[in-house]
């Protein structure tokens, strides 16, 4: 029984993981790699060793006992031997599991090669801040929810919070790592190939939680230097354009546009906005009808987070959308 | 013969004693061997400028009234403008004619001093912007004013540079020089030299782009304006650009040591004195804190905020900078002034500016180049464990840098630092320089804050006390030896002293307390000779001239207001006020022949018997 | 007793299926009400002083804040109050600072919660920004309950006896004094 349930439960697996956006068991980078196979490994010993047991169990049940008068026999040196076999073997095993276990984790932590990119990540309700640091002052700039990195390098983030605890989790490509509010946590993350890697928040962080995701994009690196080159760009400040105006007037209170007067931190930086996947952190793809729709009605699409209901006119609601969707 | 001896010993003994207690003939020398050219003053009984010179020694030859007189110091008159806000500004004499502005709404008087003062020649009302008032971080004040080419010339809190002429009253031209809406005031004085007039904006705390500008006398045309902040072009750094220090050398700092496009918004606004050199052509001035006020938002050196340029008067472009606090994270503006003075440093005479800085460092750097020669710290910080000689550069303690949301217990100095904008005065007898001091340290929280234009671009939240405790003394007076880097004296005062100071050939020198005592105290023992408590507290800077009656009078106003606001709360902190004070001797002062002298009764009508 | 097993099975199986159930349609309804509450934006004009004009205004003065019942607006008021850059011209405790003084009984506009949020709406002319269009009127009002909440601002329904300078005491008698 045991048996035929495990092996159904790997067949789902395997079937469903290429559809998977969040499947941790297909790391697609060095940190979910090992942590795949760590667990992998895991099952197999505990299966092994369930099935080994259960058949001891069974074939002790179901041994045919020779006759007695009741009275046991003073020599039991061979139900020791049992135990003692027994013991060896899961000591071993345990011993065995705990060490590739610490092995994983100390691996997960190496620092040895030098990260190419330094990027603050900040986590608040219910959106995520990325902030690209340089040594360079003036190539440091603020994003939000896309989070771009260069493919086959390490890249360390810095996870804070802003209010509550949240939890910064990319199944293919790393573990799970707490954003906790007062202090910063470090965690490294690699991809192999370029790609689109979904991450989700994953620690309980209010009504919105559930709706809390977002995209690591991973490009070449020559690549990844084109984008950022090119997210430095401000964009054109024109103040008598009517969208502009509407934007500032409007919008500005809580979110900046770099090359513009507007710098509000409360909500996401909004500079290159059309170039995003995603709307409000992961829940819509980035087109004009929904962006549209989420100015129209963000209770309706993420009710309780912090945009409110504008009541705007529709044609400040098409201004707005071209604009914002122009802003490459 | 024993008898002999004693009386022989008693009077060597009673010579020598008397001796002794007989005081010696002075040979007062200077301390430091500081010397100054006063340029570009008026006449001894005038105080045409701000600073009285270019130097901005402040420094008055009169000596009518000195240390062995000075006790007989009553008030002679006294002038009320009917104005609320902070009075910071000196009034100047011209001839026979008092001038002076008051803080918003930027009133100018001119008083006629041939007469029983006061008697007011004309007055201008220029109508500044209400919505200035709600855009001044620091009160709706205004700084002093300039007098020139027969005009009087300042800046109205609403952004426009004014002239008037000071024969009729009437307005010569007014220039638009920024947006008050976007936060942009401006406050500090107008600074006249080389046939020009140089004005710069205020704003540090409201995320404004500082800069400082020259404007022809004549027609107020706008002829170069260098900015703190953004690419070279726009600071005016050029060929010519020859700074010290090497972390100062690179192109377009003023961009690359901020975060991508956070100059818009950086502040460097110059809202303190200037000091001029005739000989190198060279204005010197000071810029603000970078903004937002929250360091964590933009890493880097922040250039050009909180630093010292030195500019070529007719073109504007930077000869040499020194930045004072690089990175600024707790508000140190480097705005305050720079007095020109030549002393021997280690042998040779130097050409110097002596400047103190709110960081707490008073320096000693070289004007020419912008070598820093001397950097001690003339009150208590606790910022800095030091500064280093071979860089310029102080030493910051990593544990008084402010992480948003965590709060720091004690910094010192605050925001304002232990001198905020309170000139200093130069005697040129006694080589030092003389300076209200504050005693303060502060509690300090920062919050992360949003630009939105119009509104602070702040984020500090502060509870400042005085260094030792609550309620401690809050300032101080002291004399400064700039050539050696060492206090001589201090007095200590229980209430912030953000007056300026001025020194007489008199051997006085005379500050204000901003709980509201004038004193004049003795300018190489630092010993109080005279004090006298007037209706409000001082934050203006006092003058001293000769009359039309040939008398020495002192002035000074007394409104309290500006930064001394955060004293508010302290028991003994007076309310407002907006009068003039003018002293002389016994209280002499020019009466009318009509009017019956002090002290007769009124004759009795004749009636016939 | 098998029968009696399959039964109580039954009922358990069904007694987990109508909690789901019902944990499913209660939380549809909670996750409705966590709508943001509607309100017309307005943009009122309200009486600056007296009403010698007997001019018509589409906010009445004595219009109470409809956030008083939400137990959390006052602190989203105070987040406000330091995100919007109010404290840093009125001060973090809001004793003034370049604004005026917020925690104290006079009022240059009025004191209503009607007229505090009429000032913060359209602006004031001595440099009192105009928030009514960078901000929704549910936010307004929360920032109107927080300053309700630091004691200087006059119930609803007093606006004339506040305007008349009746309540400058609070109705206590007594003036603020202070010794020296």
């Amino acid at each position: 029984m045991k048996r035929s349930a495990a092996g159904l439960f790997s067949l789902l697996m395997l079937s469903n993981c290429a559809r998977a956006p969040l499947g941790y068991l297909e790391g697609e980078g060095p940190a979910a790699r090992s942590i795949a196979s760590l667990g992998w490994g895991l099952l197999g010993i505990s299966v092994a060793v369930c099935l080994i047991t259960g058949a001891l169990l069974v074939f002790s049940i179901f041994r045919r006992r020779a006759q007695t008068d009741g009275l046991g026999r003073g020599d039991d040196r061979s139900s020791l031997r049992w135990i003692g076999v027994g013991l060896s073997v899961t000591t071993v095993l345990l011993l065995a599991s705990a060490v590739w276990t610490l092995w994983t984790v100390r691996g997960l932590s190496d620092t040895s090669r030098a990260a190419e990119v330094n990027i603050d990540v900040t986590g608040q309700q219910w959106w995520w801040e990325v902030r690209y640091r340089s040594d360079t002052p003036s190539r440091e700039f603020s994003t939000a929810n896309d989070l771009v990195i260069p493919a086959g390098v390490p890249v360390q983030l810095n996870l804070r919070s802003r209010d509550v605890v949240h939890s910064f989790w990319v199944p293919k490509l790393a573990g799970k790592m707490d954003m906790i509010p007062g202090q910063t946590n470090r965690i490294r993350i690699e991809a192999d190939r370029p790609g689109i890697y979904r991450g989700q928040c994953s620690e309980f962080c209010g009504v919105q939680h559930a709706q809390m995701a977002f995209f690591v994009i991973a490009l070449a690196p020559a690549d990844f230097q084109t984008w950022w080159n090119h997210q430095l760009e401000p964009a054109r400040n024109d103040p008598k354009a009517i969208p502009q105006q509407t934007f500032i007037e409007r919008c500005s209170g809580c979110h900046a546009i770099r090359g513009l007067p507007a710098g509000g931190i409360l909500g996401p930086n909004l500079s290159h906005f059309g170039s995003r996947r995603t709307i409000a952190a992961g829940i819509l793809p980035n087109d004009s009808g929904n962006l549209a729709h989420w100015l129209n009605d963000s209770q309706g699409v993420k009710p309780g987070s912090k945009m409110p209901e504008l009541h705007l006119a529709a044609n400040q609601v098409d201004a707005l959308t071209a604009y914002l969707e122009g802003l490459k | 013969m024993r008898t002999l001896f004693g009386a022989v010993g008693l009077a060597f003994a009673w010579a020598s004693s008397a001796a002794a207690q007989t005081p010696t003939p002075a040979a007062h020398t200077s301390l430091s061997g500081a010397s100054a050219t006063f340029d570009g003053a008026g006449k001894p009984g005038e105080w045409t400028s701000q600073a009285r010179d270019y130097a901005n020694t402040r420094y008055s030859p009169l000596n009518q009234i000195n240390a062995g007189n000075v006790a007989t110091l009553k008030i002679a008159w006294s002038f009320s403008d009917g104005t609320q806000f902070g009075h910071e500004g000196a009034p100047l004499v011209v001839g026979d004619t008092m001038y002076l502005v008051t803080p918003y709404p930027n009133i100018a008087y001119a008083l006629d001093l041939t007469k029983p003062s006061p008697s007011i020649k004309w007055s201008f009302q220029p109508n500044p912007s209400p919505t200035a008032i709600g855009k001044a971080c620091c009160d709706a004040v205004l700084r002093g004013w300039a007098y020139a080419d027969g005009k009087l010339i300042y800046n109205l809190l609403d952004a426009h540079t004014v002239a008037v002429d000071a024969q009729t009253g009437k307005e010569v031209w007014r220039t638009k020089m920024d947006d008050v809406d976007k936060g942009v005031t401006m406050t500090m004085s107008a600074f006249a030299a080389d046939g020009k007039v140089f004005v710069g904006n205020s704003g540090g705390e409201m995320g404004v782009n500082g800069w400082l500008a020259a404007l022809d006398i004549g027609t107020g045309k706008e002829l170069w304006r260098a900015h703190a902040v953004g690419p070279d072009k726009d600071v005016l750094i050029g060929e010519g650009f020859n700074p010290f220090y090497p972390w100062m050398k690179g192109k377009d700092l003023g961009v690359t040591t901020w975060p991508a496009d956070m100059w818009h918004t950086g502040a460097g606004a110059s809202w303190g004195f200037i000091s001029y050199d005739p000989d190198q052509k060279l204005v010197f001035y000071g810029t603000s804190n970078p903004g937002p006020r929250v360091p964590a938002q933009r890493p880097g050196d922040n250039l050009w905020t909180s630093a010292m340029f030195a500019r070529d008067t007719a073109t504007g472009q930077a000869k040499w900078a020194y930045q004072f606090t690089p990175h600024d994270e707790w508000d140190y503006d480097g705005i305050n002034e720079a007095v020109l003075l030549d002393m021997p440093i280690d042998g040779k005479v130097r050409k110097t500016l002596v400047h103190f800085d709110r960081n707490t460092y008073a320096y000693t750097i070289d004007r020419t180049n912008g070598e820093v020669l001397v950097a001690k710290n003339f009150a208590y910080q606790n910022w800095s464990t030091g500064f280093d000689m071979k860089t310029g550069r102080p030493i910051v303690d990593p544990a008084q840098e402010p992480k948003p949301g965590v709060k720091l217990d004690r910094v010192c100095p605050p925001d304002i630092g232990q001198k905020d904008w309170e000139p200093p005065a130069f005697s040129p007898n006694t080589g030092l320089l003389y300076v209200g001091i504050f005693n303060i340290c502060m509690g300090l929280t920062d919050h992360e804050a949003s630009y939105i234009p119009g509104t602070p671009y702040d984020g500090m939240e502060m509870e400042r006390s005085s260094v030792d405790g609550k309620d401690g003394n809050w300032g101080g007076f002291i004399a400064w030896d700039p050539a050696h880097g060492k206090k001589i004296w201090e007095i200590p005062e229980k209430f912030m002293v953000m007056s300026g100071a001025i020194a007489t050939a008199g051997d006085l020198v005379f500050y204000g307390t901003t709980d509201g005592w004038f004193r004049a105290a003795d300018a190489w023992t630092g010993k109080i000779l005279w004090s006298q408590k007037l209706g409000s507290g001082i934050i203006g800077q006092p003058i001293t001239y000769t009359g039309p009656d040939g008398r020495q009078y002192v002035a000074v106003a007394a409104g309290v207001g500006g930064a001394a606001m955060v004293q508010k709360s302290r028991a003994g902190f007076p309310p407002r006020g907006n009068t003039l004070y003018v002293f002389s001797l016994n209280g002499d002062a020019i009466q009318s022949p009509e009017s019956p002298p002090r002290g007769a009764s009124a004759p009795a009508a004749a009636t016939p018997q | 007793m098998k029968l009696a097993k399959s039964i109580l099975g039954g009922i358990l199986v069904a007694a987990i299926a109508a909690g789901v159930a019902g944990w499913i349609v209660s939380s549809r309804h909670a996750y409705s009400q966590l709508k943001g509450g509607e309100y017309e934006a307005t943009s009122a004009s309200l009486p600056l002083g007296d009403v010698a004009g007997q001019s018509a205004a589409i906010l009445s003065a004595e219009t109470a804040n409809p956030e008083a019942s939400d137990p959390n607006a006052v602190a989203e008021g105070h987040k406000l109050f330091i995100s919007m850059n109010c404290a840093g011209c009125h001060g973090y405790d809001a004793k003034g600072n370049m604004g005026p003084n917020l925690t104290d009984t006079y009022w240059r506009y009025g004191g209503t919660p009607a007229q505090i949020y009429q000032s913060i709406a359209s602006g004031r002319p001595k440099g009192m920004p105009s928030w009514g269009k960078k901000l929704p009127a549910r936010s307004i009002w929360q920032l109107t309950a927080y300053l309700q909440s630091l004691g200087g601002s006059f119930p609803a329904k007093d606006y004339q006896a506040a305007m008349q300078g009746d309540l400058g005491d609070k109705g206590q008698g007594k003036g603020a004094s202070d010794q020296q």
